[in-house]
């Protein structure tokens, strides 16, 4: 079928930016699929896990934008999801309570509110705390970390370093944060039951469209200067320097940004799944959405968005069937991706349109 | 001119003032002691055999390499300590003896990103599209027009050095330092570079380092001979190939075309 459509389609009449209607009608097409489509083809279990794919594919978009445009390898990403998911929990958790102390807490033997909770009783407070404080965390580490040049692996280190010293942090801290249980048990959101099918359907629709301004910002982004800017500091941090540009200053914008939208998936995870816990936010979890992004391609913004839910539906289905054998093919696909198609399927469907391509004209 | 202290020297006459440098690398001096002052306006030649310091001495000033001790002035200003972006904020550009241009990028979208660093960060946030005039004259100046839309990594070797020099001129530096522009180049590559920075030295401060002694005799005027890290002679051309001195280490250096580097 294809062979017979390919010549049938005109030569591309302008060589470099061929049929410019083409990005927005994919655009379109998926946006049409998961708005409208998914959800009255899934049944409630199944919309619930593809919901919960798309929270990993917003936090795949930071990572696209940090490591795949920035070419800075954050395997902490879990870090900044964690905090924008634990400021959903608590704001949830002490709707719940009703003025009481959250469950948890009282099984703990915390007998006051702790402080640092007070606030957070205030859903439009949670609701920015979920960004401003992986944002700020993100920052603080850029200046520390890219001022000093720290870069490659040790950067990437560091940010896994990072995503274990919070996981220890939070399962220390039993009364305050739940310890390894995390923050469960939720049952009303925003005056909605959250068990129901509605509620559900709602939640989806609203990961969906986030994902959706999302993606579109980081694409503006991508294409600005400030997009060419950070791909020159990519391949050539040393020289971006002397063109009168502080490289510092470019990574640190760029990873507080992923830090970000790591946030905002975090904050609508803990709807959608009913859970935030230290074993959802760290070394391991922050790894897998990196092989993710690395399958799907990171260097396409929809390679990464795309690689999420891949290796999420990979992962439900391996880990139902396989249980033992996932970890093992994870690896394996990650090293078989670095080493035969680094630019993922992403990379793998551009060469194939391209190819294509050159065969019809 | 060595006894003239730094003080007394207004920025009107000298851009460039570089008093007693010196450069340790462990226990090597890489420079020893170099004294130059550069006036506005000026094309000067730095030459020199190879491990002179040439480099080295462009590295330091555009903040590359710490001095051990001496100063580096520009335009009145101690550039020692300054950060790299820093010191190009100042108005000094350079190149690089292996051109680092961006190859996923246009020619002309490095040619823009070269033009912008002094436009607000948020304010790059948005496409620009356009081509501003001054990028438009450089890519005519340095003759990549029709290339404008390539990638740069399918430049050739001359052609990455020519859009060096074009995201340099944009930049619009005060003083311009060029390490070994010609390096690797054919003879019209060489030619073509040679016009380029005849035109540049028109209203531009230029500081070339090449040890090809042949595009020196055909484009400098004013030429500052380093030898082991200290400054063996300063003077025009012709001055500096009567010299002995000059003669004897370049003689002594590299026998071969050395008769031909001298003549």
């Amino acid at each position: 079928m294809t062979a017979v459509e390919a010549p049938a389609e005109a030569p591309p009449v302008v060589r470099r930016e061929p049929r410019r209607w083409q990005g927005p009608a994919a655009f379109a097409a998926v946006a049409l699929l998961a708005l409208v489509v998914a959800p009255l083809l899934l049944e409630p279990f199944r919309l619930g896990l593809l919901a919960k794919y798309l929270c990993y594919a917003i936090v795949a978009l930071g990572i696209g934008l940090a490591w795949g445009q920035g070419g800075m390898l954050t395997l902490g990403q879990g870090v900044f999801f964690g905090l924008g998911g634990y400021a959903m929990g608590m704001y949830l958790k002490l709707h719940d309570a009703g003025g009481d102390l959250p469950d948890f807490m009282v099984w703990s033997g915390v007998e006051k509110l702790p402080a640092l909770w007070t606030p957070f009783g205030n859903p439009v407070f949670a609701l920015a705390m979920a960004v401003v404080v992986p944002v700020v965390v993100a920052l603080l580490l850029g200046a520390l970390v890219f001022r000093q040049r720290v870069r490659g692996a040790y950067f990437a280190i560091l940010t896994q370093a990072l995503a274990a010293a919070l996981v220890i942090l939070l399962v220390g801290q039993q009364g305050l944060t739940g310890g390894t249980n995390g923050l469960t048990n939720f049952f009303d959101f925003f005056g909605q039951d959250l068990a129901a099918d509605e509620t559900q359907r709602g939640l989806y629709l609203t990961v969906a469209v986030v994902l959706g301004v999302l993606y579109l910002g980081a694409r503006q982004l991508v294409r600005s200067r400030f997009g060419r800017l950070l791909l020159a500091v990519r391949d050539g941090e040393d020289r971006v320097r002397f063109l009168g540009y502080n490289p510092a200053t470019v990574k640190t914008l760029t990873f507080a940004v992923s830090a970000g939208m790591a946030g905002i998936a975090g904050a609508l995870f803990v709807p959608v799944v009913g859970i935030i816990s230290p074993a959802l936010l760290g070394v391991v979890p922050s790894l897998e959405l990196v092989v993710g992004v690395a399958v799907g391609g990171r260097f396409a913004l929809a390679g990464a968005l795309l690689g999420a839910v891949v290796m999420g539906y990979a992962r439900t289905y391996f880990s139902e069937e396989l249980p033992a054998a996932w970890l093992y093919l994870q690896g394996a696909l990650f090293v078989l991706v670095m080493t035969l198609a680094p630019r993922g399927i992403a990379g793998l469907a551009a060469g194939l349109v391209r190819r294509r391509r050159e065969a019809g004209t | 001119m060595s006894e003239a202290p730094a003080e007394t020297t207004s920025p009107e006459t000298a851009l460039l003032e570089i008093r007693g440098l010196q450069v340790a690398f462990g226990g090597f001096r890489a420079i020893d002691g170099v004294d130059l002052t550069v006036g506005r306006g000026e094309l000067r030649f730095l030459i020199g055999p190879n491990g002179a310091g040439k480099t080295t001495l462009i590295d330091v000033i555009t903040g590359l390499t710490r001095p051990t001790a001496g100063s580096v002035r520009f335009e009145g200003r101690d550039l020692a300590g300054r950060r790299e972006h820093e010191i190009v904020r100042l108005g000094v550009g350079r190149t690089f003896q292996t051109s680092v241009v961006f190859e996923e990028l246009t020619v002309l979208e490095n040619l823009d990103l070269a033009a912008s660093f002094r436009r607000p960060l948020w304010s790059l946030l948005r496409r620009g599209r356009g081509v501003s005039e001054e990028v438009a004259a450089a890519l005519e100046t340095i003759g990549l027009t029709p290339l404008a839309h390539s990638r740069a990594g399918v430049l050739s070797h001359g052609q990455r050095q020519w859009l060096e020099i074009g995201m340099l001129i944009v930049q619009r530096p005060r003083l311009l330092l060029l390490d070994e522009p010609v390096a690797g180049m054919a003879s019209d590559e060489r030619e073509r570079t040679g016009e380029l920075l005849t035109e540049i030295a028109r209203d531009h401060t230029v500081i070339v380092v090449e040890h090809d002694m042949d595009f020196l005799r055909r484009y400098a005027s004013q030429v500052t001979v380093l030898h082991e890290g200290k400054v063996l002679m300063e003077g025009s051309v012709d001055e500096v190939r009567a010299d002995p001195h000059v003669q004897e280490i370049y003689l002594g250096r590299a026998r071969e075309g050395a008769e031909d580097a001298v003549r």
